[in-house]
C-alpha cells in the first residue's frame, strides 16, 4: 500500500502565509507557521479525531460556525484565524467550562508543572471563573489497576485513555460510565485495568487524573531531568526517556519514534525500571571462595579472570545474552577469538541456519521495516506471538489492520491475541513450522503434496489455503519468530521460508519483505558483529560437560534460566565460569566463579540493532551504582591483561572499533546515530553486504514425522511471556504480573485428563525435568496441544500432563 | 386548507392491519416507485421540496442524492427515537399507520440505493414497537420485504440517540454518543457504510409524493416549506393533540382554532413553536406563519413540529429549570460546553429557586448560553441554550421578580 503522499499547499493563518502538506490536520499545519492551537482530546496517535474537548475552535473564512482545528484538514487557500475575539471567547469559554468541575489541586497533583490543563488555562483562559456552585465530587484517588491511580475529579473527560484502550491496544476495558456531568472513566466490568500496555494512558492523560502509582509523589517536574535512551528489555527497542532525580530513574516515558515504537511503551518497559535500583543488584565484583561468592576489588577480580582465561586458552566458550550491546558483543568476540584462540561465541539460543542462508534471510532486499507493517497490503505472522515476543509490534499490527485495512494472517501453534483481527488463522503442531512452510510453499505452487504436508504440520489444507490467499497482496510483510528457524532442522526450515518469501514479493521492493522477531533484544546486532559459532548452545553445554571446554564466559545471560539444553553438568564441570550480571540468578549464584556487576539499561553506552536493521544508541541516563563498571571497559581490560591491548578508553571508542570490524556498520558514530538511529541498509556501507546470495527456490526435503503423543501425553511447547525475565522479577510494582508456570490446555484435553482451571498439574516434558504449573483451560487451544509458560522459550516435543500430587485448587 | 394526507384515513378501524391498509390503497406506490430509476425517484423527491420532519428540516431528496452510487452495502435508517419533549406525532402515526411507514421505507431505500433498513425506535415505545413488529411480519409474508431486510431496533432510553450519529453508534451496539461530522452519514454512516437517515413522518410522506408526483406535492404549503405537517400541540391548551396542517398557516389559527387556545381566563405567557429546544415566542408573535422560513425569521424554528403552550399560571423560571434539568440529564458528556454548561445552568437555576440568587446570575446564565451555542459537537447543547437564552432575553423582569420573591421567602 503506498504511503500517503501530500503535496504542499499554502494557507493563511493569523495573517501569515504558511506552506504545509495538503490535508494535514489544522492543529499540526498551524505549527508550520509557529502558531499553536491548544488541544486536549486531539492526539494523532489515537487515530481519528473525536472533537470532544472543543478547545481547538478556530475561525475559517467562508464557514459561519467556528470549526475544530483537530478535525479540519488544511486546504489550499484556506484562511484561518486563531486570534479573533470570537475565537478567544470560545477558548475562554472552554477553559472556564473545563475548570468548573476541576478541583484545582495543582499544588498536590503529580501533573503540576507538566500539565497541559495548567498550560492551556494560563495561555488561553480568562484567568477567573464565575462558577460559584459546589463542584462535582468523586471518591479519590481510586485504584484503576495496581499500576495506575485514577482521580475522577481531575478528569476532563477528553476520551484519550478510553480511545487508547478501545482503538489502539484493543483490550476494550476502559469505558465511560454514566453520562453528562456525571460521566466517569471506568473499566467495563469494574475489575482492575490490567493489560500489557495499560501504562500508556498515564502519559496520554492531559491532566493529573491518571497517575503512575510507582511514581506518585516521588518528584516534581522542576527537580527531575529527562534522559533519552533505548529500552533493551525486548527486541522492540522502544525509544524511551528516563525521568531522573538524584541519579535514580523514577519513571520511564515514551520518546516517540514513528519508525520504531510509534510513541507507545509496554508496561514492562515502563515499570521495570524499579529493577535498576533493586537491593538485589550486584554492585561489586565477586569471586567464589570456599564455595561462596565474596565481594573483591576490581583489580583482584580482573587478575583472577585474566589468569583463568589465560589458562583455558583454546578451551573457552562464551554465551552471549540478548541484551548485550554491539560493542560488548564485538569486544567479547575479540577476546575469545583473537586473544584466547577459541571460536565459540554464541548469541543464538538454539541451532540456527547456516551462514549462507542467513545472508539470504537478512539481505537488505528482503528486509521489511516496522512502518511497512502498517502500510502493507497484508501481514503474515509465523510462529511468533508479538505481544510476548516483541510487544510494540502487536500495536503496530493492530493499527495497520484497524486503520489501513491491512489483511492479517496468523500461523502459529499457540493461539494468538491477534487471532480476532486476522483474516486467516492457521494452527500447526508445536515445532511443525517447517512442515507448515512446506505446505504453504505447496499451496503457492512450489511443489509437494499439500494435503500430506498439511497433515504433517498438524493443520488443515483449508487453513493453509487461507494463509496462501494473503499472497495475492502486492506488499506482503512476513514476520517470523526466531524460534521458527531454531533447532536441528533450521536449514531446511530457512529454505522453505525463502521459497515462500520468493512467492510473495519481488526482491528489493519497498514496503514488502521479511522481518524476524528475535529471541533476544539485540539478536540481530550480535549476529552481525560476529557472535555466532558453529556450535549451538546445547552443543557448547555438551562440550563443557564432557570437559572439552574448561572456561565459560556468560555475558548477560544465565543458561539455567534462559537456555534449553543440559547446562547444569556443564556449569558444574567447567573450572571457570565468568558472568556479567545484574542479579544473582540461579545458575550464577550456584556456579559462577567470577562475577562482574553489570550495568542496567539506564546506565549503558553503546549501540543495539533493531530487527529491521536500525542501529540505535544507548545513552547513560544515570551513573553506575556502587562499584559497577562499564562492560566494554571490563572486556577491554581483560584483553589488555591477556596481552592484547586494544586501547579503548571511552564508550565511543568502543563503538568506533566495533564499526571498524563490522563492514556493514563501517564508519558509524554516536553522532550519526543521534536520537533516532539509522538503518544500516540505508547507508553506503551496506554495499559491503555479501553479494553472491542464493535466494532459492530450493528443493525441499520431506519434513520429519512429528512425534505422536499417546495416553496422557500431549504435543508440547514452552513460551516466554512478556512478564518473564529477572527485571520483572525484581520490580515490586510488577510482581502481580510476574510470569509463573502456567500450562494452557484445550477444554477437551482438560476434561480427558481430569484437569480444570486453577488446578496444579505436573508437566513432564519428554526427557526433561517435570515442572509444576497451574492449569489454564482455553477454548482457543487446539486439542492435543499444551503450552507451558516458562523463561526458556521454544522447547518443543511431547509432555505428559497429570494432576499434581496433593493438588490444591487455587 | 388542503385535505389531510397522512391523516386521511386515520380513524379507520383496523388501519394498522395489512388488509385494511391495502384496501385504502396501501402499498400501491411500491411497484410504481420501484419501476422508476433511482435518479427519477430522487429527482421527484427533490422537486417535491419535502424537508425533514424530525427537526433539522433538511431537503429529503437532496440527502438521498448524497449517497454514493457504489455497489457497497448501503443502509436506510428510520429515526423513530421520538424524544423531543412535546413531540408525539410519530407515536400516533406508527401506532395507526405502521404499513405506511414500511411502504415509505421500501421506496426511500430504493431512492437511496440501500439494501438494508432499520427502524430505530425509542425503548419506551414498547407498544408501538410491537405494532411495528406485527406489521413487519405481515409485510414480509406478503413479499414486500423480499429484497430489503428490515429490522426494528429498540433503543435503551437516551434522548441523544435521536441525534443521527448518536443513533448510529447506538445501533452499532456502542455507547450512543454523537460523532464528529464530517464524515456525514451519507458517506460514512452505519458500519462505515453510506446511510440515509430520515424521520418517521418524512418517510411516511414519501409514498404520497410518489402518488401525487413531486411537482403537485410542491404546490401544497408555503414557498420553501411544502406539504403538510403533523403538529403535536400540548401544554396549556384546551384540545391538545396531533393536527395535520398545511405548512404556512397562521400559528394563531393552529393554537386557538384547532387546539382551542389556553383555558378560560388564562393568557399565553410564551410558547415553543418546535419542541422544547426551540427558542420561545411570546403572545405577540402568534401571527407568524407556521412554516420553516417564517419561524426562522422570527428567531425560532419548526423543529419537530411540537407546539408547547405555557400560560400565565406558570413561572418562566420553573419552566426554565425543568427544561435545563432535562437537557443536563440527557447530555451525553462527550463535549465540554454541553456537559458543563447544562450542569452549570441547572445549578444556577436551582440556587435561584432556593432563594440564593445573586444579581449577576442572569448575566452569567445568559453568557453561559452564548458560550454553548455553536461551540458543541452536536445540537444538544444548543437545544438547551437557545430556549433558555430566549427566556432570559424576553422575560428578564419576570426572572428578576422571581429571584426577589424567592429571596424573601428564603430570608
Amino acid at each position: 500500500m503506498p504511503r500517503p503522499f501530500h503535496r504542499d499547499i499554502t494557507f493563511s493563518i493569523d495573517g501569515r502565509e504558511v506552506t504545509a502538506p495538503e490535508n494535514t490536520i489544522l492543529v499540526d499545519a498551524a505549527k508550520y507557521g509557529d502558531v499553536e492551537i491548544p488541544v486536549f482530546c486531539y492526539e494523532p496517535k489515537l487515530g481519528q479525531p473525536v472533537g470532544a474537548c472543543r478547545m481547538c475552535l478556530v475561525e475559517i473564512e467562508g464557514i459561519p460556525k467556528l470549526q475544530t482545528a483537530c478535525s479540519t484538514p488544511v486546504k489550499d487557500g484556506m484562511v484561518v484565524h486563531t486570534l479573533t475575539d470570537r475565537v478567544k471567547e470560545a477558548q475562554n469559554a472552554v477553559v472556564e467550562f473545563l475548570l468548573i468541575n476541576h478541583p484545582l489541586d495543582c499544588p498536590v497533583c503529580d501533573k503540576g508543572g507538566e500539565c497541559p490543563l495548567q498550560d492551556i488555562s494560563f495561555g488561553w483562559g480568562a484567568g477567573v471563573s464565575r462558577f460559584i456552585e459546589p463542584k462535582r465530587h468523586f471518591e479519590k484517588p481510586l485504584s484503576l489497576s495496581p499500576l495506575v491511580a485514577i482521580d475522577r475529579e481531575r478528569c476532563i473527560l477528553c476520551y484519550r485513555c478510553v480511545r487508547f484502550s478501545q482503538e489502539v491496544a484493543e483490550d476494550y476495558q476502559l469505558v465511560f460510565e454514566e453520562r453528562g456531568a456525571h460521566t466517569y472513566v471506568s473499566t467495563f466490568n469494574g475489575h482492575p485495568y490490567v493489560a500489557p500496555f495499560s501504562g500508556n494512558i498515564i502519559e496520554l492523560c492531559p491532566v493529573g487524573a491518571l497517575t503512575s502509582k510507582p511514581y506518585r509523589f516521588r518528584a516534581r517536574p522542576w527537580d527531575i531531568e529527562q534522559a533519552g535512551s533505548v529500552c533493551t528489555l525486548c527486541p522492540s527497542q522502544c525509544n524511551v526517556s528516563f525521568t531522573v532525580r538524584d541519579d535514580r530513574v523514577l519513571r520511564v516515558l515514551a520518546r516517540d519514534h514513528k519508525e520504531v515504537d510509534d510513541g507507545w511503551l509496554c508496561d514492562k518497559g515502563r515499570f521495570a525500571y524499579q529493577a535498576i535500583h533493586a537491593d538485589e543488584r550486584i554492585t561489586r565484583p565477586m569471586i567464589r571462595d570456599g564455595g561462596e561468592l565474596r565481594e573483591v576489588s576490581w583489580d583482584r577480580a580482573l587478575d583472577e579472570a585474566a589468569a583463568a582465561l589465560g589458562r583455558a586458552r583454546g578451551k573457552v566458550a562464551a554465551v552471549v545474552g540478548g541484551q548485550t550491546s554491539n560493542e560488548e558483543g564485538h569486544l567479547l568476540s575479540h577476546l575469545v577469538r583473537d586473544v584466547l584462540g577459541s571460536s565459540d561465541v554464541e548469541s543464538r539460543v538454539a541451532g540456527a541456519p547456516s551462514a549462507e542462508l542467513r545472508v539470504a534471510l537478512d539481505h537488505p532486499d528482503l528486509q521489511a521495516t516496522v512502518p511497512d507493517i502498517e502500510f502493507a497490503h497484508a501481514v503474515l505472522v509465523i510462529d511468533a506471538e508479538p505481544v510476548d515476543d516483541m510487544p510494540i509490534i502487536d500495536l503496530r499490527i493492530r493499527k495497520g489492520v484497524r486503520r489501513n485495512h491491512v489483511k492479517l494472517g496468523v500461523a502459529t501453534s499457540r493461539p494468538s491475541s491477534l487471532d480476532p483481527n486476522a483474516s486467516a488463522v492457521a494452527r500447526f503442531a508445536p515445532g511443525a513450522g517447517e512442515a507448515f512452510l512446506a505446505a504453504l510453499n505447496a499451496a503457492l505452487g512450489g511443489g509437494g503434496v499439500l494435503s500430506e504436508l498439511a497433515e504433517a504440520a498438524g493443520t488443515t489444507e483449508q487453513a493453509v489455503r487461507d494463509v496462501a490467499a494473503l499472497f495475492d497482496a502486492t506488499d506482503l510483510v512476513i514476520l517470523y519468530g526466531e524460534r521458527l528457524l531454531s533447532g536441528p532442522r533450521a536449514d531446511q526450515t530457512a529454505r522453505a521460508l525463502l521459497n515462500v518469501a520468493g512467492k510473495s514479493f519481488e526482491r528489493g521492493r519497498d514496503g514488502a519483505g521479511l522481518m524476524e522477531i528475535p529471541a533476544g533484544t539485540n539478536s540481530r546486532g550480535l549476529r552481525e558483529v560476529g557472535c555466532v559459532s558453529d556450535r549451538s548452545p546445547a552443543e557448547i553445554a555438551e562440550a563443557a560437560a564432557g570437559g572439552d571446554l574448561t572456561a565459560l564466559y556468560l555475558l548477560h545471560t544465565d543458561p539455567l534460566v534462559d537456555l534449553a539444553g543440559e547446562w547444569e553438568p556443564a556449569l558444574d564441570r567447567a573450572t571457570t565460569v565468568i558472568a556479567h550480571s545484574m542479579f544473582l540468578t540461579p545458575g550464577i549464584a550456584e556456579h559462577a566463579t567470577i562475577v562482574f556487576p553489570a550495568e542496567s539499561w539506564a546506565e549503558r553506552e553503546g549501540t543495539v540493532t533493531h530487527p529491521d536493521g536500525r542501529l540505535q544508541r544507548l545513552r547513560a541516563g544515570i551513573g553506575r551504582p556502587g562499584d559497577v563498571r562499564a562492560c566494554w571497559q571490563t572486556l577491554a581490560e581483560l584483553s589488555k591483561r591477556l596481552g592484547a591491548d586494544i586501547s579503548i578508553l571511552t564508550g565511543s571508542m568502543a563503538t568506533a572499533q566495533m564499526a571498524e570490524h563490522v563492514p556493514i556498520y563501517a564508519g558509524i558514530t554516536h553522532d550519526e546515530l543521534g536520537g533516532q538511529g539509522v538503518r544500516w541498509q540505508e547507508r553506503d556501507a551496506a554495499s559491503a553486504y555479501p553479494g553472491d546470495v542464493d535466494f532459492g527456490p530450493f528443493g525441499l526435503e520431506a519434513p520429519p514425522v512429528r512425534p505422536r503423543p499417546s495416553g496422557s501425553e500431549l504435543q508440547f511447547a514452552t513460551f516466554r511471556s512478556i512478564w518473564g525475565g529477572p527485571e520483572v522479577a525484581a520490580s515490586p510494582a510488577l510482581q502481580f504480573l510476574r510470569s509463573r508456570p502456567r500450562v494452557l490446555l484445550s477444554p477437551a484435553d482438560a476434561q480427558r485428563l481430569e484437569l480444570f482451571d486453577g488446578l496444579a498439574a505436573t508437566v513432564a516434558p519428554d526427557g526433561r525435568e517435570a515442572v509444576e504449573a497451574t492449569v489454564h483451560v482455553r477454548d482457543a487451544v487446539p486439542e492435543g496441544s499444551a503450552f507451558l509458560e516458562s523463561d526458556v522459550a521454544g522447547v518443543v516435543g511431547t509432555a505428559g500432563i497429570r494432576k499434581a500430587e496433593a493438588a490444591v485448587v487455587v | 386548507m388542503t385535505d389531510p394526507i397522512l391523516f386521511k384515513d386515520i380513524d379507520e378501524p383496523g388501519l394498522r392491519t395489512l388488509e385494511v391498509y391495502r384496501r385504502r390503497g396501501g402499498y400501491d406506490m411500491v411497484s410504481k416507485a420501484l419501476a422508476m430509476t433511482r435518479d427519477e425517484l430522487v429527482h421527484d423527491l427533490e422537486i417535491s421540496g419535502l424537508r425533514g420532519r424530525g427537526g433539522a428540516g433538511f431537503s429529503m431528496g437532496k440527502k438521498a442524492s448524497f449517497l454514493p452510487k457504489t455497489t457497497m452495502d448501503k443502509y436506510l435508517v428510520c429515526n423513530a427515537d421520538e424524544s423531543e419533549p412535546g413531540t408525539f406525532k410519530d407515536r400516533e402515526l406508527m401506532t395507526k399507520l405502521p404499513h405506511m411507514l414500511i411502504e415509505g421505507i421500501i421506496i426511500a431505500a430504493h431512492a437511496a440505493g440501500a439494501n438494508r433498513a432499520f427502524i430505530y425506535i425509542r425503548g419506551e415505545y414498547q407498544e408501538v414497537a410491537d405494532i411495528l413488529d406485527a406489521a413487519l411480519v405481515e409485510a414480509r409474508d406478503a413479499g414486500y420485504l423480499d429484497n430489503l431486510p428490515l429490522v426494528v431496533h429498540r433503543g435503551a432510553g437516551a434522548y441523544i440517540c435521536g441525534e443521527e450519529t448518536g443513533l448510529l453508534d447506538s445501533l452499532e451496539g456502542k455507547r450512543g454518543n454523537p460523532r464528529l461530522k464530517p464524515p456525514f452519514p451519507a458517506n460514512q454512516g452505519l458500519y462505515q457504510g453510506p446511510t440515509l437517515i430520515n424521520n418517521v413522518e418524512t418517510l411516511m410522506t414519501v409514498p404520497h409524493i410518489v402518488r401525487m408526483g413531486g411537482e403537485s406535492y410542491a404546490k401544497i404549503g408555503a414557498a420553501n416549506s411544502t406539504g403538510t405537517k403533523v403538529v403535536s400541540v400540548s401544554g396549556n391548551v384546551q384540545r391538545p393533540g396531533n393536527y395535520e396542517i398545511e405548512l404556512g398557516i397562521a400559528s394563531r389559527e393552529l393554537i386557538y382554532g384547532l387546539a382551542g387556545g389556553p383555558p378560560e381566563g388564562r393568557e399565553i405567557l410564551f410558547w415553543f413553536p418546535g419542541g422544547s429546544s426551540s427558542p420561545v415566542l411570546t403572545k405577540d408573535e402568534l401571527d407568524v406563519p407556521y412554516d420553516f422560513d417564517s419561524m426562522a425569521k422570527a428567531g425560532s424554528m419548526i423543529g419537530s413540529g411540537a407546539i408547547i403552550i405555557v400560560d400565565d399560571s406558570n413561572s418562566v423560571v420553573d419552566v426554565a429549570l425543568k427544561l435545563a434539568s432535562f437537557y443536563r440529564h440527557e447530555s451525553c458528556g462527550k463535549c465540554t460546553p454541553c456537559r458543563e454548561g447544562t450542569n452549570w445552568t441547572v445549578k444556577v437555576l436551582e440556587r435561584i429557586q432556593s432563594g440564593l440568587g445573586t444579581p449577576m446570575d442572569l448575566d452569567i446564565m445568559a453568557s453561559v448560553q452564548d458560550r454553548i451555542i455553536g461551540n458543541c459537537l452536536c445540537v444538544l447543547g444548543d437545544s438547551m441554550a437557545m430556549p433558555i437564552g430566549s427566556m432570559i432575553e424576553k422575560f428578564r423582569p419576570q426572572f428578576e421578580e422571581y429571584m426577589e420573591s424567592r429571596r424573601e421567602v428564603a430570608a
